[in-house]
């Protein structure tokens, strides 16, 4: 269990929100508690094939988890989290006919028979339509809430892996750009990571099999210079799987030094769930700073109008302002909510433009193709070349969308908090801008559901839903239209009858070749589609259920700190002091509440750090 | 006792009289066009000429120093950075000397020769490599006698610039590529190694005849990452690729290389050797522990004799699985430098290397010289067509569909390719008659190369008669029955060549 000292003031603002009878406030601190308890924060580890991922995953656990073979090659992401005890499930997820998520199946197997379903040769093409394996293990390392997440090796963005990883990154925390020290980067490579960039700001580099080549040093700076020389400069780890290993088993300390495994880890737990962590705290800081604020009004406004009733009215109408201002904030006339739907519409129209703008050059550069050649010689060919167009295009369509939706977001939260900010004027109460705070930290949280990259392997499939990239692509592989050639003399220069036949025939392959084509580009465009609309709608849902929540929060607590302030105006004299009394010791233990919230947001960066000697613990 | 290596020598000189006898008839025709005249003259000089392979693959997958076992010589540059980036031409030649030609063409200008701690170094003079169309190394060497060597700049490096080169030498986009075959070098399958694969596989006209490309599994011991059984990992996965769909289609065999070991195997030297031995003499712990890792053997303390630069450039020569089968070797009884030597490259794979390019590039030499030239001549016909033309296209066409080689050729690819649909037995069996395990008699009937002639003629006449059968037989399918003569016409061929 991570942040325990969150956690316990969370359980704290629960009491108090069931005591002064606020379940609404309990049910967003609810959902707070439920992130605390499953912290999740996911490192994506990418790379091109055979460049030592699964080993790094490995080593980093200090178990043979993920298969390692000069053959082999991962087909089905792997997460490896924590467990009190070690075990091994496959999790396939579904859709029903009408697009409605199913709960996932899972399936146990033992630990090793795990290759067989996650790699290229025991589960070729993933045609055991695995969503996902995910291994438990006892690890220090996890227990902070570290997820470590195994992919399959990128071929280049136009790859249906590439496609599929990408939609991963934008619910990544941090993702790891994996690559060897036998030479330096490949235009592939720094053609993914400046698109992984764009959806997952926390990149960094590691740099394997550093044992194996002398030259690593060398490597190390040559990649460097590629990276700076197109304005980039994240965090390089050069390492050796294979010396950590030997040096776990040996508990030999300068190898693990020399192994470059201890900056990595402490990156890992300092920069990245540190980081995590501390972003967890002020979201966990912020809400309690919300919630006090909100049970304090009416007993803050009862004490304005106990200790000074002369001021009371003046107050009592301020409040009703203030409430209506609230009120009006639920309303479809919002300026938010305008922004919402406005956006939510013109931003469904743009992605969808831009999907068939692309899938249109596609299309024509296709036919162009097909009219170079027969298609009886080329169709392998062409459908290999053709699905890498359709997942470029895809994944760059989809980049574009959800740095689109997370603006959306941003604006929405602004015109939200541009009138919201100001709504409870006399109430001096710490954190006055709750709701704007930090903007992009609120956001992702609650975005969780949404399907900014969805549920993650759902994700990590496909981007939009886990059946684009992943799936359809295959499709147009099992076309199969084309009349096997006959074989014989005169094939090259043929006498001229024949000639002409193989011409008439080649004619009509290649009109179906593009009848094809052009359908499956259709059954994509559609697909796709409608993935980009549902996923727009459940953003637009939640971002309007969670902004119209807060407004009428607010309005609750202001009706009820009007209530109180005309209750107050009512009181008998005598009772008046007692009634003071009381209010003011109420007031301070919310105020100690929100003391600790405050502190809780600044106890991240003092977090105390692990030793290197915690990076040999770690692989315990 | 006779020989039986005649086999289609005879047909081959004859394919090559009417090849060249063709190329000067259409150099007559031409001598009206200068530029088409020319273009055929040169290709005439050409067909005598040295056989032309191209080395191509991927950045740093190791061209340069596969080039440099085959020579025997460290000649063409390395460098842990990327380092080929012009087109190299490396051919024998009486002396030694380097010519730079431009783009643009104009005369070719002559470069110094250093040499660079073993390579040679090739100073421009100033000339940026943008300017540069190739350079060509004439160097005494008796590897090269046969073959002519092309070095080439990665076909995915980061400069595009500079990929385009090997893009435009090795598939140029309206014109015969320069190279009569290529040995296209990869650390493992990739999908861009697919691709380019593809984009040289043959166009256009020639597309029905065989692509003459072999497939090099390179680095081979970094596959394995260093283990001492790396070698025997990858000529695994290289007979794995071999069966792939995808790759039969492309090339015609898969071989697994160490080029860092085969060249150093080849150059090795006597203090070397020296080293290794002194290496060996480490008990067994110390020396695992130094063999670690690569930083730890270049730096640790040791009691070997060895001094870091030493162990550093051991380390530079061997890579560290080199180093790790040396010491292996000596340790386990290995005392004579020589032999050491034979068999660090047989490990390596070069053995192997040397003997596919034997079968497949060297003994078909002619027929893909031909090919060449055929091309080319094919080039000219459709460019400049004219009526005086007509007579050499028949008889192009003639060539082409008449010549048994490419007749050969054409089933052999369309048997890999799976475009000509024959039961998995028969197709092993054809593919072995026409030539695909190689030219020779014994190797096309699968036979001992020490066999009896009685008994290749036995054998001869079992697969003739069985082929026979297949042509014959109604319920054969067209293209089975098809395949079937020219299987049968190989036959006939071994039968000619046997000695009565």
């Amino acid at each position: 269990m991570a942040l325990p000292d969150a956690v316990a003031l969370v359980d704290l603002a629960l009491k108090a929100t069931s005591a002064y009878g606020r379940p609404d406030l309990g049910r967003r601190l609810q959902a707070t508690r439920g992130r605390l308890s499953d912290p999740n924060v996911r490192v994506l580890i990418v790379g091109e094939f055979k460049q030592g991922k699964s080993q790094l995953v490995n080593a980093l656990v200090n178990a043979p988890v993920c298969p390692v073979d000069d053959d082999i090659a991962t087909a089905v992401p792997t997460v490896v989290r924590y467990a009190e005890t070690a075990s091994v499930t496959l999790v396939k997820e579904s859709e029903s006919d009408s697009g409605e998520p199913l709960p996932a199946q899972r399936s146990e197997v033992p630990i090793d028979q795990l290759a067989q379903y996650v790699s290229e040769a025991g589960n070729p093409g993933n045609r055991r339509q695995l969503s996902y394996a995910e291994v438990g293990l006892p690890r220090r390392l996890l227990e902070g809430g570290l997820v470590l997440v195994d992919t399959p090796g990128v071929g280049g963005l136009g790859s249906s892996h590439g496609a599929a990883t990408m939609g991963a990154l934008p619910r990544a925390d941090a993702v790891l750009l994996v690559s060897d020290a036998a030479q330096e980067y490949t235009a592939p490579e720094l053609e993914f990571l400046a698109a992984a960039r764009q959806l997952c700001p926390n990149v960094a580099c590691v740099i394997t099999k550093t044992d194996l080549y002398p030259h690593w040093r060398k490597i190390v700076d040559l990649d460097q210079g590629h990276l700076r020389a197109v304005g980039d400069s994240p965090r390089m780890f050069p390492v050796s799987s294979t010396l950590r290993l030997h040096a776990l088993r040996t508990e030999d300390t300068s190898l693990m030094d020399e192994s470059g495994y201890v900056e990595l880890i402490h990156y890992l737990q300092r920069d990245v769930l540190g980081h995590a962590d501390d972003l967890d705290r002020r979201s966990v800081s912020q809400d309690i700073l919300a919630v006090s604020e909100q049970l304090a009004a009416s007993m803050q406004s009862e004490l304005i109008a106990q200790e000074d009733p002369e001021k009371a009215t003046a107050l009592i109408e301020q409040l009703k302002v203030a409430k209506q201002k609230a009120d009006d904030l639920r309303q479809r006339s919002a300026r938010w909510q305008q922004t919402l739907s406005d956006g939510v519409q013109d931003l469904t129209s743009d992605i969808e433009y831009d999907l068939r703008d692309r899938l249109r050059t596609v299309s024509r550069e296709a036919e162009h193709v097909i009219d170079q050649s027969d298609p009886k010689d080329t169709w392998d060919q062409f459908v290999s070349w053709f699905e890498g167009q359709i997942s470029q295009s895809v994944s760059q369509n989809f980049v574009w969308a959800i740095q689109r939706a997370q603006y959306l977001a941003g604006q929405v939260a602004e015109h939200f908090s541009e009138n919201g900010a100001a709504l409870l004027p006399e109430l001096n109460y710490g954190q006055k801008d709750f709701q704007s705070g930090d903007l992009r930290h609120m956001e992702k949280p609650e975005l969780e559901t949404v399907g900014i990259g969805s549920k993650l392997f759902t994700g990590v499939r496909g981007g939009y839903s886990g059946f684009v990239m992943g799936g359809m692509a295959m499709g147009l592989a099992g076309v199969s239209m084309l009349n096997p050639l006959s074989a014989g003399a005169g094939l090259l220069f043929g006498g001229k009858t024949l000639h002409d036949e193989l011409k008439r025939n080649k004619q009509r392959r290649q009109a179906d070749a593009k009848q094809a084509m052009r359908r499956h580009i259709d059954d994509t465009t559609f697909q796709v589609g409608k993935d980009i609309r549902d996923m727009l709608r459940t953003l637009q849902r939640t971002l309007r259920d969670h902004f119209s929540g807060v407004a009428e929060e607010m309005s609750t607590s202001l009706a009820d700190a009007v209530m109180s302030a005309q209750k107050a105006v009512q009181t008998v004299e005598g009772g008046r002091a007692t009634r003071i009394k009381d209010l003011r010791a109420e007031l301070d233990r919310i105020e100690n509440m929100a003391q600790r919230a405050r502190a809780l947001d600044g106890a991240g960066s003092q977090a105390a750090f692990s030793s290197g000697a915690a990076a040999l613990g770690a692989g315990r | 006792m006779t020989s039986m290596t005649g086999g289609h020598a005879v047909s081959g000189a004859t394919l090559g009289a009417a090849v060249r006898n063709l190329l000067s008839r259409a150099i007559e025709t031409y001598s009206d066009s200068p530029q088409a005249a020319g273009w055929l003259r040169m290709h005439l000089t050409r067909f005598d000429e040295p056989l032309r392979v191209a080395i191509a693959g991927k950045v740093k997958a190791g061209k340069s120093t596969l080039l440099n076992a085959l020579v025997g010589e460290e000649i063409a540059p390395t460098d842990a950075g990327e380092c080929t980036r012009v087109v190299t031409w490396y051919q024998d030649a009486p002396s030694p000397k380097v010519l730079m030609y431009s783009k643009g063409g104009g005369a070719p200008r002559q470069l110094s020769i250093h040499r660079n701690d073993g390579a040679l170094a090739f100073d421009l003079g100033g000339t940026p490599t943008e300017r540069v169309d190739r350079l060509v190394v004439d160097w005494p060497s008796q590897s090269l006698r046969g073959t002519t060597l092309i070095d080439t700049p990665g076909i995915d490096s980061l400069s595009t610039d500079v990929s385009a080169r090997s893009h435009q030498f090795l598939a140029p986009e309206d014109e015969p590529t320069a190279a009569d075959a290529v040995v296209y070098l990869m650390r493992h399958l990739h999908s861009g190694d697919v691709r380019f694969l593809e984009s040289f596989h043959d166009q256009g006209v020639a597309r029905a005849t065989a692509v003459n490309t072999i497939a090099v599994l390179s680095r081979a011991d970094e596959i394995g990452v260093g283990r001492l059984d790396a070698l025997m990992s990858a000529k695994r996965i290289a007979s794995r690729y071999r069966s792939d769909d995808k790759l039969r289609d492309l090339c015609q065999t898969v071989v697994a290389v160490a080029g860092l070991l085969a060249q150093t195997g080849r150059t090795l030297r006597q203090a070397e050797f020296a080293a290794l031995t002194e290496l060996s003499t480490l008990p067994r712990d110390d020396m695992d522990a130094l063999l670690l890792s690569a930083d730890r053997f270049v730096k640790s303390e040791t009691t070997a004799n060895l001094s870091t630069e030493a162990r550093g450039s051991l380390l530079e020569r061997f890579g560290l699985f080199g180093v790790r089968l040396g010491v292996t070797m000596i340790r386990q009884g290995m005392a004579d430098p020589t032999k050491l030597s034979t068999e660090l490259v047989r490990r390596s794979g070069l053995d192997d290397l040397r003997e596919v390019l034997n079968i497949q590039f060297t003994e078909r030499r002619d027929l893909l010289k031909a090919r060449s030239a055929l091309l080319a001549l094919d080039l000219v016909l459709r460019r400049e067509p004219k009526p005086a033309s007509q007579p050499l296209a028949i008889e192009l066409e003639r060539i082409m569909s008449g010549a048994h080689e490419f007749a050969e050729l054409r089933l052999l690819t369309a048997l890999r390719s799976g475009a000509v649909k024959v039961p998995e037995d028969a197709r092993v069996e054809a593919e072995r008659l026409l030539g695909g395990d190689g030219g020779a008699t014994p190797a096309r009937l699968g036979l001992d190369p020490m066999a009896d002639p009685r008994e290749a003629r036995a054998a001869a006449m079992d697969a003739l008669g069985r082929w026979r059968r297949r042509a014959e037989n109604p319920l054969s399918s067209r293209a089975l029955a098809d395949a079937a003569r020219v299987v049968m016409r190989s036959c006939e061929g071994i039968l000619a060549a046997l000695p009565r």
